[in-house]
């Protein structure tokens, strides 16, 4: 799936944008399949707008975005469920977990989706970034750094072209980044799929093809 | 460890209600709405099968009718005024709701009865036919032929009543049972002297529809050719087959042309328009009760949806489609609207099932179970609240991003 982004403004950003030369915004890109990107983002520069509007949760912008064929201008909802079900996946960097809902079934949701992982890989998953005793735990109840390696898991429980993840690690140390690092390569790689990382920092954490300054 | 469906989990994150108070407010308003309705329909559908009903309903008169011309002063002087014309009668088979138009017979011969038993007793009497198609419980050897000894005789009931009840009670006669009546044999002397002949007749039923003493067509024809020279003689009397003899504009028919008839059978009508009336009222009250239970009921779906809201969109962003999603939320509604139909449906059946043994005792007959038009009002006002439940649920999910 190949990602095109022309002269994308988001409205409320419009006049801040003009101020100075983004990479990205009111630009013409092309993202090729499987690429990995790395995205700089000064905070308020509408890092988290961009991933928004990736993923289609919003429609607040000027120009154009499509993912191939999908016209995120255009889509219909129901366009919109399967392209979020089979192709793109996001980890939020709000999390988004069901707060009234167990670690474990805050991932069922996700996984019964599709069917593509077994229950027993999930498990796995969640043993091998240390949160395997917090299976039955209710999401509110976690501290920020174990919602977010569920957060991370349930991006990965699904069939997907492109990973979109906005400053997936900000609430990990050194070691639990590094063991979820190489999860999401792991996976990536089985799906032969593309990501897209934004941040605030610099970083090496995947093999970037691109770093793009918003 | 246990399986999570995910049903299970849907359920959880959309359908977290507390308290269901409101649920089973809507639920209860929709029952009885729906049940006035079906009643209101029910009523007014076995109203209408009593009138225009066949058979065993015949006893209300309600399907056939006796008409004549009114005797009025003027019409005494002229011989022959309450005679109807060929012409009046192709009116009469024209006239709004009459199936059919038969002609009573009358002989135009003298005819004595006489009782060949030890009590002397004799009388003059009329005797008239009826198309055969008109008598209501025609006996098994109801035939007559020139040459048969028998004359078979249907008598008005009425006339067995007058008898019973008026003249056996004054005279201090014994009072006489249909079966001890048709025992009785007596003569009948027909023809002027000395051409006369002598039958034996014998009373073979009793008829609710015709007042008269009825004999078989081919008797009269035969009297009135021998004794009266066969001269066609238009009827005075017209036995009518009406679908609804409470109908207005039939109703109407007979008062312009001053047609007589038993007007008994004709008070149906002003208790038909109060029926109409009322069920129509019953009606509109149903579809009033049913509207509020219908809004409330899509108000709780709404306040359902809104509550679940936050999971709604969450969902929808991890790629749950808004269609299947409604659907989950209408499969959770379906077995409720089902209930309320259900539970309608019994009540009007068993009400149908108490007025149906209720008639009974009255010697009408309604139909056990509820007819179609009941059935009919049961599936539109579920189709229609299904159609509003569905359209509430997908304007509630079309509002989520």
């Amino acid at each position: 799936m190949q990602l095109g982004i022309e002269h994308v403004v988001p409205i409320p950003l419009k006049d801040k944008i003009n101020e100075y030369n983004s990479w990205i915004w009111n630009q013409d890109i092309v993202i090729n399949p499987g690429e990995k990107v790395f995205i700089q983002a000064p905070s308020g520069t509408g890092k988290t707008t961009l991933m928004h509007l990736l993923y289609g949760l919003r429609n607040d912008y000027e120009g154009k975005i499509h993912w191939s064929a999908y016209n995120m201008t255009a889509i219909r909802p129901e366009q919109l469920s399967q392209l979020r079900a089979s192709y793109l996946s996001i980890i939020f960097q709000d999390m988004r977990l069901f707060p009234e809902l167990t670690a474990w079934e805050n991932l069922e949701v996700k996984r019964r989706l599709t069917n593509t992982i077994t229950e027993h890989e999930a498990e796995k998953w969640m043993e091998r970034l240390g949160i395997g005793h917090k299976r039955d735990s209710l999401a509110r109840t976690l501290s920020y750094g174990e919602q977010q390696r569920v957060a991370i898991i349930r991006a990965l429980l699904q069939p997907f072209e492109w990973l979109l993840m906005d400053e997936p690690f900000s609430h990990l140390d050194h070691a639990n980044i590094k063991k979820a690092v190489a999860l999401i390569r792991e996976v990536t790689e089985t799906n032969n799929a593309g990501l897209i990382l934004a941040d605030l920092e610099d970083n090496d954490f995947f093999n970037y093809t691109r770093k793009l300054l918003l | 460890m246990s399986q999570i469906t995910q049903k299970k989990l849907l359920r959880k994150l959309l359908l977290r209600q507390k308290s269901n108070n409101r649920l089973w407010v809507s639920l209860l308003a929709l029952c009885v709405g729906t049940t006035l309705l079906l009643l209101s329909v029910m009523v007014w559908w076995n109203f209408k099968e009593i009138l225009s009903g066949k058979g065993s309903n015949d006893s209300l008169g309600s399907t056939f009718l006796t008409i004549g011309k009114a005797v009025t002063n003027e019409s005494m002087a002229k011989k022959g005024a309450t005679f109807f014309t060929a012409k009046e009668i192709d009116a009469l088979k024209g006239a709004p709701e009459v199936q059919d138009v038969g002609m009573l017979t009358s002989n135009r011969f003298p005819v004595w009865a006489t009782l060949n038993t030890n009590i002397a007793f004799a009388t003059e009497m009329f005797l008239e036919a009826a198309p055969d198609n008109f008598i209501d419980k025609q006996p098994v050897n109801w035939s007559w032929e020139p040459g048969d000894a028998q004359v078979p005789i249907i008598l008005s009931s009425d006339f067995l009543n007058l008898y019973n009840y008026g003249f056996a009670l004054s005279q201090g006669l014994p009072q006489l049972s249909p079966q001890t009546i048709q025992l009785l044999a007596f003569n009948l002397k027909i023809g002027r002297d000395p051409y006369t002949e002598t039958y034996n007749a014998h009373i073979v039923g009793f008829s609710d529809r015709i007042n008269s003493v009825l004999v078989p067509q081919s008797f009269i024809d035969y009297g009135n050719t021998r004794f009266a020279g066969g001269q066609v003689i238009a009827p005075s009397r017209l036995i009518l087959k009406v679908k609804d003899p409470s109908d207005a504009a039939f109703v109407r028919f007979l008062e312009e042309r001053d047609y007589t008839t038993n007007s008994e059978q004709l008070k149906w009508s002003k208790l038909r328009s109060v029926v109409d009336a009322i069920t129509s009222a019953t009606g509109l009250l149903a579809i009033l009760i049913m509207g509020i239970g219908t809004l409330v009921f899509i108000l709780f779906i709404e306040l359902t949806i809104a509550k679940a809201q936050q999971s709604l969109s969450l969902l929808l962003q991890l790629g749950y489609s808004p269609g299947y999603l409604s659907r989950f939320m209408f499969r959770r509604f379906l077995p409720l609207v089902a209930l309320t139909q259900g539970v309608a449906a019994g009540l009007a059946m068993y009400a149908q099932y108490i007025a149906g043994e209720k008639v009974k005792e009255m010697n009408l007959a309604l139909p056990t179970v509820p007819g179609w038009p009941v059935w009919t009002a049961l599936l539109l006002s579920t189709v229609i609240l299904l159609a509003f439940v569905s359209s509430g649920i997908y304007r509630a999910m079309h509002q989520q991003k």
